[in-house]
């Protein structure tokens, strides 16, 4: 798994590729938290080249939800592929997560901040 | 047929037990879904062994067997970690709001949604025997 983080105004690009299982969830984890822990609470994860998640992946981004929107903030995906959209319905995330065609539309969610 | 892997009980062979499922799955020519499917199941089982069942211990052992058949693909795991009945965990809420919702407890769910029987019994020598299967429609 890779991660690199882009910033797009005030909105936080989390770019994730390879899968997440437990044993590369850490590394996940441990960005998210840097990013919320920086004050950057609005968090986009672009999913497009994350191939498969565990339940590994899904607690690290229940974890940044509650972290960003108890701040203010949000997590919201972007580009989620079948096979990783299917782990989220199973488990009840897609009522809970903003997920968005592409990273643009994402970006574009977020309200302006002054 | 039948495949075996055997892998020492970390977190860093998740990757390697699932390219031994998916390859198993997919030589017997089961739907991309049906292989996608049990190896999320066999991932989440494996990864409950390891940090549960050996608590972290090092120099665990799985055994993975893969056996497919015309009608179905059964995975048995066999560790010799800490003994675990899965029968006695309580269903996760998926319809709770976010701040509702508990971090973890999801990876038995993802098992039982994933294959259509989960098998439990204590190891023979000692440990947990875990079987899954899932029916397995053909291409």
């Amino acid at each position: 798994m890779n991660i690199q983080v882009e910033r797009r105004a005030h909105v936080t690009v989390i770019a994730i590729a390879g899968s997440v299982d437990g044993a590369t969830a850490p590394a996940l984890v441990a960005s998210f938290r840097e990013q919320v822990g920086g004050g950057f609470i609005d968090i986009v994860g672009d999913f497009s080249r994350v191939d498969y998640t565990s339940s590994a992946g899904l607690r690290a981004l229940l974890e940044t939800v509650k972290e960003t929107r108890q701040r203010g903030g949000d997590l919201r995906l972007a580009a989620v592929q079948p096979d990783v959209r299917r782990v989220l319905d199973l488990a009840g995330f897609t009522h809970i997560l903003k997920l968005y065609g592409d990273i643009d539309e994402a970006v574009a969610s977020f309200p302006a901040r002054a | 047929m039948r495949a075996e892997l055997s892998v020492e009980a970390r977190l860093e062979n998740l990757a390697r037990i699932r390219a031994f499922v998916a390859e198993a799955c997919r030589s017997a020519g089961a739907l991309a879904e049906t292989c996608s499917a049990l190896t999320l199941a066999v991932d989440e089982a494996c990864s409950n062994i390891i940090e549960h069942a050996y608590a972290g211990t090092a120099g665990g052992s799985i055994e993975i067997a893969v056996e497919t058949g015309p009608e179905e693909l059964r995975v048995t795991l066999l560790d010799r970690g800490r003994p675990f009945d899965p029968s006695a965990l309580r269903p996760p809420n998926l319809t709770a709001d976010w701040n509702e919702r508990p971090i973890g407890g999801l990876g038995w769910h993802l098992i039982r949604a994933s294959v259509d029987d989960v098998d439990y019994e204590p190891g023979p020598d000692g440990g947990n025997r875990l079987t899954l299967v899932k029916r397995s429609p053909r291409r």
